[in-house]
């Protein structure tokens, strides 16, 4: 329980962090390109912790179910 | 009276949520003072919802299942008989069979509007209907057929077999399987009743900007067509569960039979592009019902948007009809050859390479619309490679036919002519996805000739094929043998006359979706007419055959063609959990001729699962 | 004559966790399709152009989604150690937090200056509207969920209701991961 909470709360903390650095770099940064590849990335990124830390994707390939 | 207590009861409440809907939203409309309370499509859109809720409840959603959400006690009725196909019944045999039983009704009916179009076109001039009657019939035509060739293979022979072909005693949600279904009344009383609001203008494809501005029965197709995408996406969710969790022991992947391969990978393309019709359709519901901008062009919106979001489900909506439709060829010509199946693995192959490009061609419908010209080119490549993977079937089915024991019956002389029929129009296409043929050719009777080459031709004889083939599964007992032979000549014939004879006047650019020509076609027109009502003619003598066997035709074998596939080594039709043990899988279902070969045993009956094995599996 | 059906004797056992997770996991497969339908809908029709928004409301409630997403997993994890009363904060949190997130963009739309009969009021009421309908339907799974949480229906062996609920809420979330650098922080 310990553990896995903490596991959370990290990735809570990155996904939280990187939503505040996306906004500010939009906010502040001129080249529709560089801007638009930036937030795509950032984009993927947020996606992909949650799926793989909050819904546990893992889970669709593994065999045992752990408690 | 049980069935009818049940569906008169659902139907009711039907009624009464369609009218609560149609009053919410007069109210809300009334509170937000907009000046007419009850004229807006809005209240359709409303009754629509409310009245399918009600619909889905009253038939046996809420017992089976809803209550389940408030921690109630589950129940299911249980009608005895045939009673039972008129419930939410959760049996994936009984939901094959109510799917197959309403869509050759749907697919009788859209065939009586093609005959009544036949009727006007037969000569030049308006003789008997309308511009917009003809349109109408048209629409409604072409969307009824559309939702037969999506769910008739899938819905009723996937259903029935797959479960049995895997060894499976159901699908892996029985209840979502049996919601698939019971989803269907409601779209057909919504198509049904577009001709009393002015018909379907725009033909099944509902092109804007006409969609956006014409009578209101487009609001009842969109909600239709994406209640109808829901059941797709819903079945091809629980194909694909079923078929990657629920295969019986030793049923590998390469050992599946293939009609079970063409359904997985059906499925996933049913799950994954049937949303872009469902995205397109909101859109030209949003238009209409908020009046939002996606389509007018001086807001903003863009009617090549619709085009492309269309296409891009509706293009790859052709392979989910006919890829089962090819599983299903092959499924039989394989067991009627006596012979394994030939570069089985190619096949396989070849379903997942359609699998892999169907998703890049859909812009091949669009050359003359006017997209960007460097467009082109891609999608004229990626349109002809797809038929390298096409071509391993054909490669695959007359490698098993070569040098084969063929057992003409029924259902192998329908598996024979998918693969004549769909080669008539694999050589057409190539015409219309070529950019400089197409060009001339968009938009004609040669496009309307083509396709109903590769669906009809392609699918719905797979359809026949299939339903010949487990007629006495499902049934227990046999038809007529003469009779129905006779009955594929005679469609096999009229078919070929009507659609070879249609892609004349196309090439002379004879305009498809217009009920008048020029007065130099009236020949063609007439040949094509005269083959079309034989054509239709036919189906009179399946009709009789099928309902004549079902009720007093001859008690069937449990295996009348001595396949070793396993939905054949069960009783006919199948006890309720299908298999009297868990079957084990030993071998490939095809090695008729293999020494020593079996595919299925139950382990504790010792049934052997090739009966013609021990003999050399050669004969019949 | 209607007969209550009894328990079905015949079916060989499944491991139905593990059916329903692929199955939920394909819907969202599926659904997925739909929203990125919308947002090449978004840059098709309209590139990186955009009205204006107030983003202090966009960052606002996008932070009020994440948040959510924690408690949710916070519920999840919880129950997954029996630890019901943690379960049951996390619920209540998450169904609180969705309902403003609701009303954040309820908000929203009522101050927009651009119209729906317009390109980009189009665009951002629909993917919005979509979007929030699927929020809103989350709360209700949620709210179903916590029900019989409180008459004690989960332990750790057995809550895929509450799994499924959360993992649905998840999804929510990684949709509106894109939609909102699309809607509120291009150009």
């Amino acid at each position: 329980m310990q553990k896995a909470m903490q596991t959370g709360m990290v990735v809570a903390v990155i996904l939280a962090v990187l939503t505040i650095v996306e906004y500010v770099f939009a906010v502040n940064f001129d080249d529709d390109t560089i801007r638009f590849i930036g937030l795509s990335f950032a984009a993927v990124g947020k996606a992909a912790l949650i799926v793989y830390y909050f819904m546990h994707v893992y889970r669709l390939w593994r065999v045992e179910e752990a408690h | 009276m049980h069935a009818l207590k049940s569906v008169a009861g659902a139907a009711g409440l039907g009624m009464i949520g369609f009218y609560l809907g149609l009053g919410f939203v007069a109210v809300l409309r009334a509170m937000l003072g907009y000046p007419d309370a009850w004229g807006g499509e809005i209240n359709i859109v409303g009754g629509y919802v409310f009245g399918l809720v009600g619909w889905l409840m009253g038939i046996g959603m809420w017992g089976i299942w809803i209550r389940e959400w408030f921690g109630l006690k589950t129940y299911q009725r249980r009608a005895p008989g045939w009673q039972r196909y008129f419930t939410f019944n959760t049996d994936h045999k009984v939901i094959g069979i109510q799917y197959l039983v309403t869509f050759i009704v749907v697919f009788l009916l859209a065939g009586l509007l093609a005959l009544g179009m036949r009727l006007e076109l037969a000569s030049s001039g308006m003789q008997f209907i309308s511009h917009s009657q003809y349109n109408g019939a048209m629409g409604l035509h072409g969307i009824l057929m559309i939702a037969v060739a999506v769910a008739a293979v899938i819905g009723g022979a996937g259903n029935y077999a797959v479960p049995l072909m895997i060894g499976a005693d159901d699908m892996a949600f029985p209840r979502l399987n049996a919601l698939t279904f019971w989803l269907i009344p409601p779209v057909a009383v919504a198509l049904l009743a577009t001709p009393f609001l002015g018909g379907i203008e725009t033909g099944w494809t509902a092109y804007p900007p006409l969609s956006t501005t014409t009578n209101s029965s487009q609001i009842l197709f969109d909600l239709a067509i994406i209640t109808f995408g829901l059941t797709s996406i819903l079945g091809g969710l629980n194909f694909i569960i079923t078929i990657i969790f629920m295969r019986a022991p030793g049923m590998t992947w390469g050992r599946l039979p293939i009609f079970v391969w063409s359904m997985f990978v059906t499925s996933w393309l049913a799950i994954f592009f049937t949303q872009g019709f469902a995205v397109a359709l909101l859109m030209i519901l949003l238009d209409r019902v908020a009046g939002m901008a996606f389509f007018s062009a001086e807001a903003g919106g863009d009617p090549l948007l619709y085009q492309h979001v269309f296409w891009f489900y509706s293009h790859p909506a052709v392979y989910i009809m006919v890829l089962p439709g090819f599983g299903l060829a092959l499924e039989v010509i394989s067991h009627f050859s006596r012979k394994p199946l030939f570069a089985y693995r190619y096949a396989v192959g070849a379903f997942l390479g359609i699998l892999g490009l169907s998703g890049v061609v859909w812009a091949h419908h669009m050359f003359t619309s006017g997209m960007p010209n460097y467009l082109h080119g891609p999608f004229l490549v990626a349109t002809e490679l797809i038929s390298i993977p096409t071509g391993l079937i054909f490669l695959s089915a007359l490698g098993t036919i070569w040098m084969g024991k063929l057992w003409l019956q029924t259902p192998m002389l329908f598996a024979m002519a998918v693969i004549f029929n769909f080669a008539c129009g694999g050589v057409t296409g190539i015409f219309l996805a070529d950019v400089p043929t197409d060009i001339h050719l968009h938009d004609t009777y040669f496009v309307v000739a083509h396709f109903h080459y590769t669906i009809v031709g392609g699918e719905i004889f797979a359809l026949f094929a299939g339903i010949y083939y487990w007629f006495p599964k499902m049934t227990g007992r046999m038809y007529n043998e003469t009779l129905a032979k006779l009955h594929f000549w005679w469609m096999f014939i009229g078919f070929n006359l009507t659609f070879f004879t249609m892609h004349l006047p196309g090439v002379k650019g004879m305009n498809r979706r217009v009920a008048d020509f020029p007065e130099s076609l009236d020949n063609l027109n007439m040949l094509v007419s005269i083959s079309g009502w034989l054509l239709g003619l036919s189906f009179l003598v399946f009709m009789y055959n099928m309902i004549n066997a079902w009720i007093r035709g001859p008690v069937a074998e449990a295996n009348p063609w001595r396949a070793r596939t396993l939905e054949w080594q069960t009783t006919s039709p199948p006890p309720h959990e299908n298999f009297p043990e868990q079957p084990v899988i030993k071998g490939h279902p095809y090695d008729y001729g293999v020494p020593g070969s079996v595919h299925g045993v139950f382990p504790n009956s010792g049934l052997a699962g090739a009966p013609s094995g021990s003999a050399g599996g050669g004969g019949q | 004559m209607a007969v209550i059906a009894p328990a079905e004797a015949h079916r060989p056992v499944h491991d139905h966790l593990k059916l329903n997770r692929a199955g939920l996991w394909l819907f969202f497969f599926s659904e997925s399709v739909l929203f990125g339908l919308l947002l090449t809908a978004r840059f098709y029709l309209e590139g990186i152009q955009r009205e204006e928004l107030d983003q202090l409301l966009g960052l606002g409630i996008t932070i009020v989604l994440l948040l959510s997403s924690v408690t949710a997993f916070t519920a999840e994890t919880a129950i997954e150690h029996d630890n019901r009363k943690l379960a049951n904060w996390g619920l209540i949190a998450t169904i609180a937090l969705g309902v403003l997130f609701a009303a954040g963009v309820g908000y929203e739309w009522s101050i927009a200056h651009f119209h729906r009969d317009e390109a980009f009021g189009t665009l951002f009421f629909t993917m919005t509207g979509i979007h929030a309908s699927h929020v809103i339907s989350g709360i209700g799974i949620l709210v179903l969920v916590w029900v019989q949480l409180l008459r004690g229906r989960y332990t750790s062996r057995d809550h895929w209701p509450i799994a499924g609920a959360v993992m649905y809420w998840h999804f929510v979330d990684v949709v509106w991961v894109f939609f909102y650098p699309a809607l509120y922080l291009v150009n």
